[in-house]
């Protein structure tokens, strides 16, 4: 069935006869409404240059969390991707999977090392082993990323930095806020220097 | 004004004119723009956030490399309850003493004394480029990042983290 204008459409036979006052046999109106397009590709193109500056080639390496909230930091480097030890005021998380809780920590505080984080780092490492077999240029440079809360103690990252250490992650890096987009957040303007 | 007038045409002026007007089709150009959008908004990250390198002292860690000159000058900062000590091997100790406690309880270091104090030092030993930082461990995550940064901002890069 062919695809037609919608409107009024009489039979063949009536279509130009004077029976129904003529009004059949009128022009017809253009249904086609044509609309100004201009205003919403410069919309558009607004939005796309908003969004590569927002773009990132690493991607989202830590993921915000609501029970921790990170310092801010000025002189802070691109985050790299490594594996993640997220320190909150209940527990440490590592790449997604707790490994201890903070209360435990405290209870036991004459140890320095954290049996169950450095298991999972040395799974993580042997991991990375395991993919780099064939690649003997690829060198370990052993980066963990510590992301904590700014509440907690440093008798517990003095723990997990120790435990990381221990599994062959000597290259430690603190995660904080850009100071420029923890401004951005608060409404606040960028600290100046 | 008549700047964007229509050129006249001479001669018979019976010719019909033509419109100058090009249409360009707009269709693809919007659809482009949509998938841009579409995956730029997907693969957006809203909060930046940056990195401090660090170095810890005691866990087999390789050392960096370093200059006989950076060798020379080992500087040491300890933060605690009282504030900050400042002391290098070259025999200066500069104590910088907290500013009470906040709201929270929380300790407020004098960050600002702070890196006047270390950027001074900088411009005394200009190859230092190293700190040690030893922290009590009563002191906060944050306020230790902050620390951290200071010394960045001061220019010694190499900062190394160590309990007390």
């Amino acid at each position: 069935m062919p695809i037609v204008t919608p409107g009024k459409r009489p039979a063949k036979r009536f279509e130009k006869s004077k029976i129904l006052g003529g009004k059949m046999a009128r022009g017809h109106k253009a249904t086609n409404a044509e609309l100004n397009v201009v205003p919403m590709v410069d919309m558009m193109t607004m939005l796309v240059i908003f969004l590569l500056q927002q773009f990132s080639s690493t991607g989202e390496v830590l993921y915000m969390q609501k029970d921790i909230k990170l310092p801010d930091a000025r002189h802070g480097q691109m985050i790299e991707i490594a594996p993640v030890v997220a320190i909150s005021s209940e527990q440490v998380v590592v790449t997604g999977v707790k490994v201890a809780d903070i209360a435990d920590l405290d209870r036991d505080s004459g140890y320095l090392n954290i049996p169950t984080l450095e298991e999972r780092l040395r799974d993580e490492k042997k991991r990375w082993e395991f993919i780099h077999k064939s690649d003997p240029g690829s060198k370990w440079d052993g980066i963990v990323n510590i992301q904590a809360d700014k509440t907690v103690p440093f008798r517990i990252v003095k723990r997990v930095m120790y435990s990381c250490g221990v599994a062959g992650y000597f290259n430690v890096n603190f995660a904080a806020l850009d100071a420029g987009s923890a401004a951005a957040q608060q409404g606040l303007p960028p600290p100046a220097g | 004004m008549g700047g964007g007038g229509m050129p006249e045409e001479g001669g018979s002026g019976k010719k019909k004119k033509r419109s100058l007007d090009a249409v360009i089709n707009v269709v693809p150009a919007i659809d482009l723009l949509s998938c841009c959008i579409a995956f730029l908004l997907f693969t957006a990250v809203w909060t930046q956030i940056s990195r401090l390198q660090v170095a810890q002292l005691g866990t087999g860690a390789p050392e960096t490399e370093t200059t006989e000159q950076q060798k020379q000058l080992m500087v040491t900062l300890a933060m605690g309850e009282r504030g900050f000590n400042l002391a290098t091997s070259a025999g200066t100790s500069i104590d910088i003493p907290s500013l009470g406690r906040g709201e929270k309880g929380e300790i407020r270091f004098d960050l600002k004394s702070l890196g006047d104090q270390l950027k001074q030092l900088k411009s005394g030993f200009p190859d230092a480029s190293s700190i040690t930082v030893s922290a009590e461990d009563t002191v906060s995550y944050g306020d230790l990042v902050q620390v951290i940064d200071t010394c960045v901002g001061s220019g010694l890069a190499a900062v190394s983290v160590t309990g007390v």
